[in-house]
């Protein structure tokens, strides 16, 4: 573990990852390497299949790559065990999905209070953190709604409000717009990205969505498994990648039409 | 803390009620059974539960109550010696055949009780009321649920293998295992049986109940006496029931039917509870991916099931009481001892914790990675 302030907070170096379906072996991702600064929105933008979703969860510790090694905040990830692996995910990551995953039990207040209570945090602590985060969402006034009673942009503000109270200093959304209209969609990522340039968190999102494109800071354009370009839209010129692989020459992909 | 189990039950418990009522009903057919069981095998020994006395002596090795053998008279000199014992009654038990009415004969066990004596002997049955009505020679007093068995109503007259009596009285609480119990006076049962000097049992009384296991084994030491054996009226009654427990094979069947009760209900509330836990796997595996241990969440499932269980078991308990207060005042025999209520208790929440335990496999489903797929 090293404790030098890393420029990268999230680090892969030569990943592999394949998944055996029945008889045939697919190759996800090959040698694969990215790095990812902190205090930025990075967009992994790719069509599906590509394997967004098992970088985003090889990066965040959800699941092993077959080879090579992932650096988070410092921290070697790889060879590490569940156990490891889930007190960091505590400590340090949020997470947001396409599909909510909230509880129909629980209250938008208790959904972002309840993975609180296993961070040994004081009752006062937990109430304030949870009210903070959904204020900080815009929706700190539906606090006692149920799922049933929120709207699908309102669901996914509070699960982004679960993630953000935890105060984590990586967030990784994986399609979290896809399930949301325009409106709601444009929110949601305006919001990932402002909690990036807020708190310094390191926003790692994957989609197929190109329409969020613009709205990131950095975005990486990956097809079968490979990044084929890496640039910012928010500059006039294509920046080139910060990272010495070979694979960020300036091929098309389809998002980079406007 | 945000309580996720109990909050869920409460918002959600329709989810619940298939779990819930398993358990219920798993809870009630114990209950229940474990109720006719007490009520039925506990009239083996209903004349010594309902009697006062703290030492049964009787012939030895006598396995139950209706089974006894006349014992010498001099066995209550001897307990009425010693200085913890403070009185002494005599139980004369009478086997024969009433005749009835409308053809065959109905065995009755007839207990004959000195009504001179202490009345110790079904203390709890008869009154003062009663017991001078037993003072007419002949008189005999009768459960009221066997009236129809004997084809006969109080104040009938009838023959016990030839010898006329006349039913004075009709109380609850005297049902006998396979045959008709009857309270008559000593002077009455001797007229059936001629065993004169000769008793069934000395009951006795002592002074400190807490001393009946010492007393009982002080008595036993003496071999001068004839046969005799003195046991703890606990001991004796327990002995009673076990042996119509075990020599009717009901005792097997009662444990089989409780085992088979179980196993079902483990296997329905276990499939009713993984239905539950895998509806919210994504819910659980967002929670995993949070960095909630899977212990953590195991934990969250096994309080679920304990709070099914425990809702289960306050439900089925309930009805179970309302069924045997309807049962009891309908003269069908059925008791239960705290005992035994714990037991079952015990067995409907090991129920529900093993179906939690096998509904953990639900959480199988919840691998956060499966949520990026
Ligand atoms: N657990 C798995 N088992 C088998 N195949 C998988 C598994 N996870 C992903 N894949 C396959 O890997 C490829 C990439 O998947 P994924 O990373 O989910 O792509 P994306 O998120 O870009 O749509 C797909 O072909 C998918 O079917
Ligand atoms: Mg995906």
């Amino acid at each position: 573990m090293s404790t030098t302030a890393p420029v990268f907070s999230l680090e892969a170096d030569s990943i592999s990852k394949s998944f055996e379906s029945g008889a045939v072996s697919i190759q996800v991702l090959r040698r694969f390497s990215v790095s990812v600064r902190p205090a930025e929105l990075t967009l992994v933008a790719g069509p599906s299949g590509c394997g967004k979703s098992t970088l985003l969860s090889i990066l965040s510790g959800l699941q092993a790559a077959d080879e090579g090694r992932v650096r988070a905040l410092g921290q070697e990830l790889s060879g590490e065990n569940s156990r490891t692996l889930e007190r960091f995910r505590l400590k340090h990551t949020g997470f947001v999905f396409q599909g909510f995953n909230l509880f129909s039990a629980l209250t938008a207040l208790e959904q972002v209070e309840l993975p609180l209570g296993y961070m040994g945090l004081s009752r006062a602590d937990i109430r304030q953190r949870a009210r903070q985060a959904l204020d900080e969402v815009g929706i700190g006034h539906r606090g006692s709604m149920r799922p049933a009673q929120l709207s699908g942009g309102e669901k996914q503000r509070v699960a982004i409000a679960r993630a953000l109270a935890k105060r984590p200093q990586l967030l990784f959304a994986d399609e979290p717009t896809s399930a949301l209209d325009a409106v709601s969609g444009q929110t949601v990522i305006d919001l990932l990205r402002r909690i990036a340039v807020d708190h310094g968190t390191t926003v790692l999102c994957v989609s197929h969505d190109p329409r969020l494109i613009q709205r990131a800071d950095r975005v990486l354009a990956m097809e079968d498994g490979v990044i084929n370009r890496d640039w910012r839209p928010g500059d006039t010129g294509s920046r080139p990648g910060m990272h010495s692989d070979d694979h960020t020459g300036a091929l098309p992909f389809q998002g980079d039409r406007r | 803390m945000v309580a996720l189990a109990r909050k869920m039950l409460l918002r959600e418990w329709r989810r619940f009620l298939p779990a819930i009522l398993t358990v219920c009903f798993a809870a009630m057919l114990l209950l229940v059974q474990a109720a006719l069981v007490q009520g039925i095998f506990g009239s083996a020994a209903v004349y010594v539960t309902a009697s006062a006395g703290n030492l049964w002596a009787g012939y030895p090795g006598t396995q139950s109550v209706s089974l006894g053998h006349p014992i010498g008279g001099d066995v209550a000199t001897l307990m009425a010696m010693d200085p913890e014992v403070d009185a002494v009654d005599p139980l004369l038990f009478v086997d024969g055949y009433w005749r009835a009415k409308h053809g065959g004969d109905v065995e009755v066990y007839v207990s004959g009780v000195d009504l001179q004596g202490h009345g110790l002997v079904f203390h709890k049955l008869l009154t003062p009321a009663l017991r001078q009505r037993l003072m007419e020679p002949g008189a005999v007093i009768v459960d009221r649920s066997d009236l129809d068995q004997l084809g006969a109503q109080v104040g009938s007259y009838g023959r016990i293998d030839g010898y006329p009596v006349h039913i004075v009285a009709a109380i609850a609480g005297l049902r006998a295992l396979g045959g008709v119990n009857m309270i008559t006076s000593w002077n009455t049962a001797t007229g059936l049986d001629h065993t004169a000097g000769y008793t069934t049992y000395w009951v006795a009384r002592i002074r400190d109940s807490g001393k009946a296991a010492q007393v009982a084994q002080r008595l036993n030491h003496h071999s001068d006496f004839g046969p005799y054996s003195v046991w703890t009226s606990s001991a004796f009654a327990r002995r009673s029931q076990l042996y119509w427990l075990l020599d009717t094979g009901a005792g097997v069947a009662v444990l089989f039917l409780a085992a088979i009760v179980l196993l079902s209900g483990v296997v329905i509330a276990s499939q009713a509870l993984m239905a539950v836990v895998a509806g919210s796997a994504r819910e659980f595996a967002t929670l995993n991916a949070l960095g909630v241990g899977v212990r953590a969440l195991r934990w969250v499932v096994l309080e679920l099931a304990a709070w099914v269980g425990g809702l289960g078991l306050l439900l089925g308990g309930g009805l179970s009481a309302g069924l045997l207060w309807l049962a009891h005042h309908n003269d069908v025999p059925v008791a239960m001892s705290p005992a035994v209520a714990v037991v079952c208790a015990l067995s409907v929440m090991l129920l529900a914790v093993i179906s939690g335990i096998a509904a953990m496999r639900a959480l199988l489903r919840a691998d956060p990675a499966l949520l990026l797929r």
